[in-house]
């Protein structure tokens, strides 16, 4: 989310050390993603003093039947950076949506979203690849 | 095939459908993906989250990022000790509960051990010795094997027969009295450490008639008193004093069984 290790590391520890601080006083919040959702309001606030990204208008095409296979000639590390590279919160929403580790309630939780955003934010972000993998990839569009 | 038609609703769920079908727990989103299932755009898109899912499990760990949890335990919690265990309020409150049902359950074993047919009428007799007061009773000084006679010729009580164990005791008093249950109970007030004796009907069998016998002396206490009982001809015997059963055991002429 931050494209800086050593920010990351520092907001890793600082959410740690409170988590256990928090813990120690018997305060712990007793929703069940706080920890997530902690983690990720000090990495927005990490970033707010940063350069921010130019808003593009990025490209949208429809799904195509041979997407996947596009995919598989990408490498996993592009595709690490065209999901961090995503305004937030639709950053948020395709990293949380692709770990595949939480359903859709979920991720409306941890990310204090509403299911319109979400399913924007992943329709948006599904049509972008799309365009960009046929950019990347047009070869296999031919295919 | 075409796209089936959807509610708002419905196509947001769709676009939030799960990759793995096996997490479909919700119920609208079971719906909604089972109306899109066979749409080629529905295909399509879970076409491209499969591979974008399976893509992000190749991303490597960065290893500065790796090295976070090189350690086991990130948080140390502190350990479980046996005192702290114990002082947990939970573990604590399951244990005395336990302690109290185990209790209970010992002490219930132990009541029915000693249980005999009329055991239940001779403590309850044990409570009317410890609250009477001789001139509840009507004076009658005499011995106390004597008083058969008047038992059965006054109040036509057969067989109320005082054991010879304690037929030679000079009475205070005597009366006969209905219990709860209208049967009717001989009482005898001894000058002899101020015992009281009990003649009640035996306890028999509620479908046969036939009377519940017991061998030998039998002993029964309740609240400070204790009584040895014999069933002798369809009559319970009671002798009781205030006091332990070595108390009674000297007036005995045969051993508890």
């Amino acid at each position: 989310m931050l494209g800086d290790s050593h920010k990351a590391q520092e907001v890793f520890h600082t959410t740690l050390r409170e988590a256990a601080l928090r813990a120690a006083h018997g305060e712990l919040p007793k929703e069940r993603f706080w920890l997530f959702r902690d983690a990720r309001w000090r990495c927005l606030e990490a970033t707010e003093a940063d350069l921010q990204p130019e808003s593009l208008k990025l490209d949208e095409h429809d799904l195509a039947p041979h997407a996947a296979s596009q995919i598989e000639q990408m490498e996993p590390t592009q595709l690490a950076v065209w999901i961090s590279a995503a305004p937030d919160p639709q950053r948020t929403a395709l990293a949380l949506f692709y770990l595949d580790e939480f359903d859709y309630k979920e991720i409306l939780d941890l990310a204090d979203l509403k299911l319109s955003e979400l399913s924007r934010f992943l329709v948006q972000g599904r049509r972008q690849l799309q365009a960009w993998l046929d950019g990347k990839f047009p070869e296999a569009t031919n295919v | 095939m075409r796209t089936p038609r959807l509610s708002r609703g419905q196509r947001a769920l769709l676009n939030c459908a799960p990759i793995n079908q096996g997490k479909l727990t919700d119920r609208l989103m079971r719906a909604a993906v089972s109306r899109a299932a066979d749409s080629p755009e529905f295909a399509n898109q879970q076409n491209l989250d499969r591979a974008v899912a399976a893509l992000v499990t190749l991303i490597p760990v960065p290893p500065e990022t790796a090295e976070w949890f090189a350690e086991k335990d990130l948080v140390v919690g502190s350990k479980w000790t046996w005192k702290k265990i114990v002082r947990n309020p939970a573990v604590l409150a399951i244990s005395i509960a336990v302690v109290v049902i185990a209790g209970v359950s010992v002490f219930q074993v132990l009541s029915r051990l000693n249980d005999f047919p009329g055991s239940a009428t001779a403590r309850k007799l044990l409570t009317v010795a410890a609250s009477t007061r001789p001139v509840m009773l009507d004076p009658v000084s005499t011995e106390a094997g004597t008083l058969s006679d008047l038992f059965f010729m006054k109040h036509g009580l057969e067989h109320y027969d005082v054991p010879e164990e304690f037929a030679d005791f000079r009475t205070i008093g005597c009366r006969v009295f209905e219990d709860d249950e209208s049967r009717r109970i001989a009482q005898i007030w001894l000058a002899e450490k101020r015992m009281q004796l009990f003649l009640f009907p035996a306890e028999r069998n509620t479908k046969t008639g036939a009377v519940l016998r017991f061998p030998g002396w039998r002993y029964v206490s309740q609240e400070g008193w204790v009584g040895a009982v014999k069933e002798q001809s369809g009559v319970c015997f009671m002798a009781a004093l205030r006091g332990k059963e070595t108390d009674l055991a000297p007036y005995l002429a045969n051993q508890k069984e």
